[in-house]
């Protein structure tokens, strides 16, 4: 991944976050993580005070997203980041507990790249993060236009 | 209390139509003897009429009989004789008539009585007129006649011919009016008794249509009654399912929070085993750089376990195990957390009733299991079974649940034998599974239904959730479970279900 690109990580448990970090970090994926616990203040960093997104632009960011948020539903962020002319095509990851095939379908059809679900088993748990960093390491994103 | 007033006026009904059937025999009896009576009334009406023409009949035959005989005086012409003989014999029988139709008034028989002596004596005197005509002694005979004709025998004659023609117009009188009385008697029953018949037709005219009425109230309020009735369990069954598909939500959500800080205790925990890797290996480099023993070469350090003495190694070994309890319990907590989510997600599926060869659906299960029997030498033996409609899958499940129980709690040391057999019985289907196993203590075969409870020796691997689930599905398909079983004597699992499932017959509860 190249260096600009930044994590947004939307994760209301800190403990998951800081899990999800270290594992990251360990398959040697050294960009910049922004976590936010909330909704509220992602939607605040990622579409900027006028709410247009326009500051983002020109920046490669991959989101990082919970479903389960405490004042708002991953889903809604996920249509506002799809639904956005600059964010449209930043990478989105939702990493949840959710199996819920329904939900899933919602998701892709919303324009989701990734749906893992977290395994509750901490050794697949960080398994699988390790190997979405190392996922992270290979993947293009391209810069907000 | 409905029952109670529309007895009373049921009774009240009979009890109308009595009196009326006993006023219509009243009035029908008196209508007869009252016609009757008018009839004899008019009888004797006609009875007076006779007798006053009896007795004008009479007094006119006299009257001829005393013309003749003056004619024949007067003129000695033999036809007035003859005329008079005429006459004469007539009166005798006319008497007689009168007699007899007069027997029933004692005033009268008397009064005829009298008739008849006047009469006679009168006759007596014509005769002896005539006679003295006949012997030419004319005019002794007129004086005779002249006498006679002033004598108390035609005053008598007149006299009592009168009162008796009095008497009869009297008796004539009351008789008709006696007639009259009966009539209007007659006429007045009958009018009363049909306008008591009528007005009795009409109240129960009157009852009937109230009652009917009153029937029909209560209908409506029955059917009222109903409609509210079905609405009622509409309304609750609708209420039952709801809080149903609450708790399922509930368990669901719950579940899946539960999730979120066990993958943090888990993860942390794994983070607390490699740091405590670390913090070992680095007091165990430490005390070698302390001892006088000669250092280890450097890439000792990597080998997994480092070498600790007396208090180190106990403080290690006593971390571990706190770490491995630890562990432990979380993947007991997962596994439990994970068989709720499971359990929720199957409450949640919706049910399709298909036609099913049970049989095929079994042997399938059967040969997946194949493996673990003979591992555990035991044969399976599979009967006949009956064809139904129902879920598949959740018979699928129902079924390998427990055949992996039998498989799963066999006696140690001896050959398990299982069979399933299948029968029908009045639109049931009865399933059995049966082994030789390690049995169920009587004490248990409610216990071993409950969620997490399991029951004997825990020796095997489980969550206690293989019945709970069977039996939830069971009853969602609208049939019935239970086992038979002795400790150490194998186990008879008999489930029953619908042969034809539709689908609704039980509430999606389960």
């Amino acid at each position: 991944m190249s260096d600009p690109v930044t994590i947004i990580m939307i994760e209301d448990d800190e403990g998951h976050a800081r899990l999800i970090e270290r594992n990251i970090r360990r398959s040697g994926v050294n960009n910049e993580i922004v976590p936010f616990t909330n909704g509220t203040a992602a939607i605040d960093y990622l579409f900027g005070k006028d709410g247009t997104a326009a500051e983002r632009k020109g920046h490669a960011l991959l989101i990082l997203l919970d479903l389960n948020l405490p004042d708002m539903t991953g889903i809604d962020i996920l249509r506002r980041v799809k639904e956005n002319k600059y964010l449209k095509s930043t990478p989105v990851v939702v990493l949840t507990t959710t199996d819920d095939s329904q939900e899933i379908k919602r998701c892709y059809e919303l324009g989701c790249n990734v749906y893992i679900t977290k395994p509750v088993n901490y050794e697949s748990f960080a398994n699988a993060i390790r190997q979405l960093g190392l996922f992270f390491s290979v993947i293009q994103v391209p810069p907000a236009v | 209390m409905l029952t109670a007033i529309s007895g009373r006026r049921a009774a009240l009904q009979i009890l109308l139509l009595s009196v009326g059937f006993v006023v219509l025999v009243a009035v029908s009896v008196a209508s007869v003897l009252l016609v009757n009576k008018a009839r004899e009334d008019n009888a004797w009406v006609v009875h007076t009429v006779e007798v006053e023409g009896q007795i004008s009949n009479l007094l006119f035959e006299v009257r001829r009989a005393e013309s003749a005989a003056r004619a024949f005086l007067l003129t000695s012409s033999p036809q007035y004789l003859t005329e008079y003989r005429q006459a004469a014999t007539g009166i005798p029988a006319a008497l007689d008539h009168l007699a007899k139709i007069t027997t029933d008034n004692p005033a009268q028989v008397a009064n005829a009585a009298k008739l008849r002596t006047a009469v006679e004596k009168r006759l007596s005197e014509f005769t002896l007129g005539i006679e003295r005509a006949q012997n030419n002694d004319v005019a002794t005979s007129i004086a005779v006649l002249r006498n006679a004709t002033s004598s108390d025998a035609v005053e008598a004659i007149t006299r009592i011919g009168r009162e008796m023609r009095a008497e009869e117009d009297r008796l004539f009188a009351l008789r008709r009016a006696t007639a009259d009385e009966t009539q209007v008697l007659a006429s007045s029953v009958t009018i009363a008794g049909s306008c008591m018949v009528l007005a009795l037709a009409g109240l129960s005219i009157v009852l009937v249509r109230r009652s009917s009425r009153a029937r029909d109230e209560a209908e409506a309020k029955l059917r009222d009654v109903n409609v509210t009735l079905e609405t009622t369990v509409d309304e609750r069954t609708a209420d039952l399912r709801e809080a149903n598909e609450e708790i399922q939500r509930f368990a669901y959500i719950v579940s899946h929070d539960l999730r979120s800080p066990l993958v943090n205790i888990m993860g942390f925990t794994s983070e607390l085993e490699e740091l405590r890797g670390d913090i070992f290996k680095r007091i165990a480099s430490l005390n070698r750089a302390a001892s006088p023993a000669p250092a280890m070469p450097d890439d000792a350090t990597d080998i997994a376990e480092p070498e600790l003495e007396g208090a180190d190694k106990q403080l290690s070994d006593d971390f571990m195990e706190s770490l491995s309890f630890i562990k432990s319990s979380i993947a007991k907590m997962d596994r439990l957390i994970s068989a709720i989510l499971n359990l929720t997600r199957e409450g949640r599926r919706e049910f399709k009733p298909e036609r099913i060869d049970v049989h095929e659906l079994i042997d399938g299960i059967v040969k997946t299991v194949a493996h673990q029997a003979a591992e555990a030498n035991a044969s399976i033996e599979v009967g006949a079974m009956p064809k139904i409609v129902s879920d598949r899958l959740a018979l699928e499940q129902i079924f390998s649940n427990l055949i992996d129980n039998a498989l799963k709690y066999l006696k140690d040391g001896v050959p398990g034998t299982i069979e399933i057999a299948g029968r029908s019985k009045l639109g049931f289907a009865i399933f059995e599974v049966k082994d030789n196993g390690r049995g169920i203590d009587p004490k248990d075969h409610q216990r071993i239904f409950d969620l997490f409870r399991r029951a004997g020796t825990q020796d095997k691997p489980g969550q206690g959730i293989g019945l709970a689930h069977v039996r939830a599905l069971v009853r969602r398909l609208g049939g019935t479970m239970s086992v038979a079983s002795e400790l150490h004597s194998g186990s008879t699992f008999t489930i029953t279900l619908p042969i034809n499932w539709t689908g609704k017959n039980r509430d999606k509860a389960s």
